[in-house]
């Protein structure tokens, strides 16, 4: 069963007197363990259609079945608590709470969640270890770097294992040099957990990391290329 | 966690939350500090009036009031003192007599209330013989042949009892009280003159002094001239039980000083016994008895109890007797109110305004926590949280202070004697000292959690329109 289905999917804005399809009309479906990248000039559509995956905004028509669930047929306050579930978000930023440390940031979600503390800083040890930040535990996000703060999103995003992770243009920020090293520690995640990652991005050098390619133009996907070494 | 990240959120912005904080502080203190310093001039002159003048309970024959005429007595006097006595409540009674007639001396005269009294049972029931300005004399010990009497200050001086001397003394007090030597030369060339009132005597020091010098230390060189020469006699004249006019010289026991002008111009008191031979009024004639009772406050509970028992009489509590310290107190409810209204309304104010900002600054942040799980309710209560911890930090810091100055200036007074005079002239000491109750602080306390937790819900519902998308996207 795919990850995410998504069936002839579109979202219009009737903003003023224009109307702009942002999706007009998309198909596609996920696999557990797609490391895919959604790629396509800017205003394509590229973060309305993550959108609209994660569940933080509905389709104007067509329908998006998360690991078997009908993302329509949920009640918007079920649908936080889906999120929260089954779907983990890095952002391009502002990702971080900024009064809590990397440790109590990655511990957020399962916090709310309410696993027991042992278990949450366990885990937590685990994951910062894994983006390489074990000896930050304390660190306030504005004591850390950009690229820094990304991998401590990324390890809250995958802390209570997610059916997959979203991330908008994660690297837009980043020097060439941390967004290299996040996109390794997001490609060993794949490798070695099996996560499944959608990202979006603009940059050519991170697109040719994805094993999985797609075109979006005008609210169409206009190509899929999957990438085998 | 929730609770932990809100307080953590306040000192966000360190500046900003502070500067509310110190404006709730400032608010919360000002208010109940200035109720503190209006309620004890209330409470003191309750007290003084209450402790001096008047006692809880006044029973009196029902035509007295309309008509102080001598024969309106109480007909069955122990029968009321035993009415009163079994009253839960009352602890102590003491009957009077109260007559009508004019002091003088041999230069001046005026028109006074002249009370006969129990002087061993006055002393249980009122602190007027505490008030005696030490030097004058006592209150009533002295063995003499003469009647005698207890008399105010003010009268004294409008009787010229009371004149201003600067002797070697005055010069050694006004030295002790620190006063300038150069002042006090000055001063000194008044050595001898005798002066009979207290005007004649200001007016000579303005000659002499400044009118700087005269602001500051009037008070100490009149304090340190007055003089009162022990034994002296005035005369009091009035009617007797066969409406003939008598009198006797009286012998001036002491003077007693209180913040009531009137009172200490018009009240005072003889030994029952030696008023009750010049009229000729029976052994067991009382124009009135007075209760006094556990506290002020029950004062409405009882009343009625012993009207219903002492129906032939006019019975009359304090408030009743003095209707403008009742008003008064009520009236100080109503500025409690208003003040509180005002004081509430700028902290909702800052607060409201505060948290709006800070919800706006965090759009995206908002956005962020929406997204990734946190879900409205969760939203809602970390920015009341925020809000509420806002309004109760301030407010306790606010009551901290107040209770801290109350409690130094409660001790200590606040001088006022620069407004002593007309403060004086209407029965208000020239000192406070602050003080409330505790029931204030806890009324103050809810009514800021309660603002606090109202001017939340403002900002807390902007924050849950925000839509996760719109925040994120919004640059
Ligand atoms: N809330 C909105 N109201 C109206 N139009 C919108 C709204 N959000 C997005 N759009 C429009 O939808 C289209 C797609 O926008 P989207 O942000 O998905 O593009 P994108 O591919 O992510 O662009 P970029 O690479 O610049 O991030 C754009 O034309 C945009 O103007
Ligand atoms: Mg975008």
């Amino acid at each position: 069963m795919a990850v995410v289905e998504i069936n002839n999917v579109f979202k219009t804005y009737h903003d003023t007197e224009v109307e702009v399809k942002a999706i007009n009309g998309v198909t596609l479906s996920f696999e557990k363990g797609d490391f895919a990248v959604i790629v396509g000039p800017s205003g394509s559509g590229k973060t309305t259609l993550l959108n609209l995956v994660g569940g933080l905004d509905q389709p104007t028509g067509g329908e998006i079945l998360i690991a078997g669930h009908r993302l329509s047929e949920l009640r918007s306050s079920e649908l936080i608590d889906f999120r929260m579930d089954h779907v983990g978000f890095v952002f391009q930023s502002y990702n971080l709470i900024p009064v809590l440390t990397a440790a109590e940031n990655v511990g957020f979600i399962m916090n709310l969640q309410k696993w027991p503390k042992e278990k949450r800083m366990a885990r937590t040890d685990e994951l910062l270890s894994s983006v390489g930040l074990a000896d930050r535990h304390k660190s306030r996000p504005s004591q850390l770097s950009g690229g820094q703060q990304q991998r401590v999103a990324v390890a809250r995003a995958l802390a209570t294992h997610p059916e997959f992770i979203l991330a908008d243009e994660p690297t837009a920020n980043l020097d060439s040099k941390s967004a290299e090293s996040l996109l390794d520690i997001m490609e060993k995640l794949n490798h070695e957990e099996g996560m499944t990652f959608i990202f979006s991005t603009h940059d050519t050098r991170v697109m040719k990391r994805a094993h999985r390619v797609i075109t979006l133009e005008d609210g169409k996907v206009v190509s899929d290329e999957i990438r085998t070494e | 966690m929730i609770t932990a990240i809100a307080w953590k959120n306040v000192w966000r912005n360190k500046t900003r939350s502070l500067i509310v904080i110190a404006a709730v502080t400032i608010g919360v203190f000002a208010g109940i500090f200035s109720m503190a310093a209006i309620n004890s001039t209330v409470v003191q002159r309750i007290d003084a009036a209450v402790n001096e003048e008047l006692s809880h309970i006044q029973v009196n024959n029902k035509d007295f009031r309309k008509s102080t005429d001598i024969q309106n007595v109480i007909s069955d006097y122990q029968g009321v003192v035993a009415a009163l006595e079994s009253t839960p409540g009352v602890t102590k009674v003491t009957g009077r007599i109260i007559i009508r007639g004019i002091a003088s001396t041999a230069i001046k005269s005026a028109g006074v209330e002249i009370t006969g009294i129990d002087v061993e049972k006055e002393k249980e029931i009122f602190t007027i013989s505490e008030k005696l300005i030490p030097g004058t004399g006592s209150f009533f010990e002295t063995d003499t042949k003469f009647n005698t009497v207890f008399i105010g200050e003010k009268l004294a001086k409008e009787l010229n009892i009371i004149r201003y001397i600067i002797t070697p003394e005055s010069i050694i007090i006004l030295t002790d009280e620190g006063v300038p030597t150069d002042i006090i030369s000055k001063v000194g060339t008044l050595q001898g003159q005798r002066f009979v009132s207290d005007k004649k005597f200001i007016k000579a020091c303005e000659k002499i002094l400044e009118p700087s010098e005269m602001e500051k230390y009037e008070w100490k060189i009149k304090e340190a001239a007055w003089s009162y020469r022990e034994g002296s006699k005035i005369v009091l004249s009035f009617l007797d039980i066969n409406n003939n006019q008598t009198g006797a010289a009286f012998r001036v026991s002491g003077i007693f000083r209180t913040n009531n002008d009137m009172f200490e111009s018009l009240s005072l008191f003889v030994p029952m016994d030696e008023l009750r031979q010049l009229t000729g009024m029976e052994k067991g004639a009382f124009h009135r008895v007075i209760a006094r009772l556990e506290n002020n406050d029950i004062t409405n509970s009882v009343t009625p109890v012993i009207r219903e028992k002492l129906v032939d009489y006019e019975v009359l509590n304090w408030k009743e007797i003095q209707p403008d310290l009742a008003m008064i107190t009520d009236f100080i409810e109503q500025i409690y109110g208003v003040f509180m209204a005002l004081i509430l309304a700028a902290l909702a104010f800052g607060i409201v305004n505060t948290m709006l900002m800070s919800v706006l600054e965090r759009t995206r942040e908002l956005g962020m926590l929406m997204a990734i799980g946190m879900n409205r309710r969760k939203i809602f209560i970390m920015i009341m949280l925020e809000s509420i911890f806002l309004s109760i930090v301030g407010g306790f810091a606010g009551m901290a202070v107040s209770e801290v100055v109350i409690t130094i200036t409660g001790k200590t007074g606040i001088n006022l004697v620069k407004y002593s005079e007309g403060m004086e002239a209407i029965g208000y000491s020239a000192y406070l000292f602050p003080t409330i109750d505790t029931q204030f602080f806890i009324t103050t306390t809810i009514l800021i959690v309660l603002t606090g937790i109202l001017s939340a819900i403002y900002p807390a519902r902007k924050a849950l329109k925000l839509s996760p998308v719109e925040a994120l996207r919004g640059e």
